[in-house]
């Protein structure tokens, strides 16, 4: 701009001024201007102009009022992280060894057991634990040996005697 | 204002010597514990290296079921001890030694010392014997065992106490407590010092993280006894032991009871003697008689020291089998001979096999 003047430009546009362009220019300019504009663009990598696609449809979505929370958007992230980890990293039900699944079953068919002393109807729960000691101890005792580590004296002197 | 600056920079010099040679202090007592650290797990670490090898699980049966426990090679012929309860009663033992079971046979069990001796029939390593004598309170100690259905486990501990006394009852001799965490399987297991060498045999388990072991001497007393004797022969005399109410010449051991016809009657002493020393075991407490008493050797003279009045007097004592190891002669069947039948005249079929031998 600062190679011409105010005298310059004026001087230009006064010689410019009976200059017309060629006859049937404007019959196809814009088909023209189109072309010109697509040779434009094809001279840029394909990954480029993915790339200013993806950003002018996110920026078409007025992102500058989520991006004014930031730090809420991330305690956002962080939870929904650490929620996802809890669920998958929840331990499974531990299982036992069992010799005769029928001694840990509980009959579907049970019935409720269900008292009329209170006007409310009211489910008592039963209270039998699913598997005695006894049980237990088969459970977990069939199969392996008895591992001998003694808690008291095999024995012992009663008195001083030699 | 100079010879001000110059005496400030004069007194730190010697202020910065000062902090220097503190953080130096520091820096090297930072580093001597890792590094005493270290060489204690290098030293436990070589010891598992050097003794795990002649440690082994024993698997065996008894009326219970099945059982497992841990024993150790004591001569290359496959000689091994383990506790009472792993190998004292069970029947068909085997000993998983380098990934493979060999059968083995019961060489001795002693209810009294608490420990079993078996035999592999094969070339064995064999851990040194050490010397319990030498352990004093806080020596560590390591002990590798079997544990449940696991591979050969260190655990490291130390001398926590030498008792005679447990739960009220008194042990045939003194026993170490170690404080290191046993855990089932590892009854039989060896107590090593630092130098790889057995000082014990672990036996009990006592509260968390605390353990009874036999001292290696009582063990190799049974071992010897079995070399000389085929059998443990645990010695008596017939005397019975109170406290005194005052010392004498150091002795609170005193003879209440002299039974008849035993060798400490014949031998005469008598009931009020101030008992000073058995053998080499010197006697000041009452209690200090079960060592004593736990090394006699049935058939062995031992010379006793008592105080009586005013004079000491040594006797030379021939022990006799103790009464409470004596083999009660047994008929075929299992059952006891009644002590009223008559032995003469009678042939006995004693079945000298108690146990067929097992060994291929």
């Amino acid at each position: 701009m600062d190679e011409f003047n105010d005298n310059e430009i004026t001087k230009l546009l006064r010689l410019k001024r009976y200059e017309q362009p060629a006859p049937g220019y404007f019959d196809n300019f814009l088909h023209e201007f189109h072309r010109r504009q697509r040779d434009e663009l094809l001279r840029e990598p394909l990954w480029r102009i993915c790339i200013d696609r993806a950003r002018d449809f996110v920026f078409s979505f007025n992102l500058s009022t989520l991006t004014s929370y930031p730090a809420a958007v991330t305690a956002v992230l962080v939870c929904a992280a650490v929620i996802s980890l809890r669920i998958y990293q929840t331990p499974q039900p531990a299982t036992v060894a069992v010799k005769d699944r029928s001694v840990l079953v509980v009959p579907a068919s049970t019935e409720p057991e269900w008292t009329l002393a209170s006007p409310v109807a009211t489910r008592v729960f039963n209270t039998r634990s699913l598997r005695n000691i006894k049980e237990s101890a088969q459970t977990h005792r069939s199969g392996t040996p008895r591992y001998v580590l003694d808690s008291v004296p095999v024995s012992y002197e009663t008195t001083f005697k030699f | 204002m100079r010879r001000l600056s110059s005496s400030s920079s004069g007194q730190g010099v010697p202020l910065l010597a000062a902090f220097a040679s503190l953080a130096a202090a520091a820096s090297l007592a930072a580093q001597q514990t890792p590094e005493s650290a270290t060489a204690l797990s290098r030293e436990v670490k070589d010891v598992f290296a050097r003794a795990a090898k002649a440690v082994v699980k024993i698997e065996a049966t008894d009326q219970h079921g099945e059982l497992s426990g841990t024993g150790f090679f004591v001569d290359p012929t496959g000689t091994l001890y383990t506790a009472y309860s792993v190998g004292g009663e069970a029947e068909n033992v085997t000993v998983e030694f380098k990934g493979k079971k060999y059968p083995a046979r019961q060489l001795l069990a002693d209810l009294r010392s608490g420990i079993a001796m078996l035999k592999v029939d094969l070339a064995s390593p064999a851990l040194p014997i050490g010397n319990s004598d030498q352990l004093e309170i806080a020596t560590p100690v390591v002990a590798i065992g079997y544990p449940l259905d696991l591979a050969e486990t260190p655990s490291f501990g130390m001398i926590a106490g030498f008792d005679r006394k447990c739960f009220g009852g008194y042990f045939p001799t003194k026993h170490l407590r170690v404080n290191l965490p046993p855990q089932r399987g590892e009854g039989g297991a060896p107590l090593l010092n630092l130098k790889g060498e057995v000082v014990g045999i672990l036996l009990y388990t006592f509260e968390n993280n605390s353990c009874y072991a036999l001292p290696i001497e009582a063990a190799e007393k049974i071992r010897s006894d079995f070399v000389r004797f085929g059998e443990p022969r645990h010695g008596w005399i017939g005397a019975n032991v109170a406290e005194a109410a005052a010392p004498v010449e150091g002795s609170r051991a005193v003879t209440k009871d002299i039974m008849k016809e035993t060798p400490a009657a014949e031998s005469g002493m008598k009931s009020g003697d101030v008992v000073l020393q058995i053998g080499r075991t010197s006697v000041h407490e009452p209690e200090d008689i079960l060592d004593a008493s736990f090394f006699l050797t049935a058939g062995d003279v031992v010379p006793i020291t008592v105080m009586r009045g005013n004079e000491k007097i040594t006797f030379n004592v021939q022990a006799e089998i103790h009464p409470a190891t004596r083999r009660v002669p047994r008929l075929p069947d299992g059952s006891e001979l009644p002590a009223s039948a008559s032995l003469s005249g009678r042939a006995i079929p004693l079945n000298l096999q108690s146990s067929p031998d097992r060994t291929p």
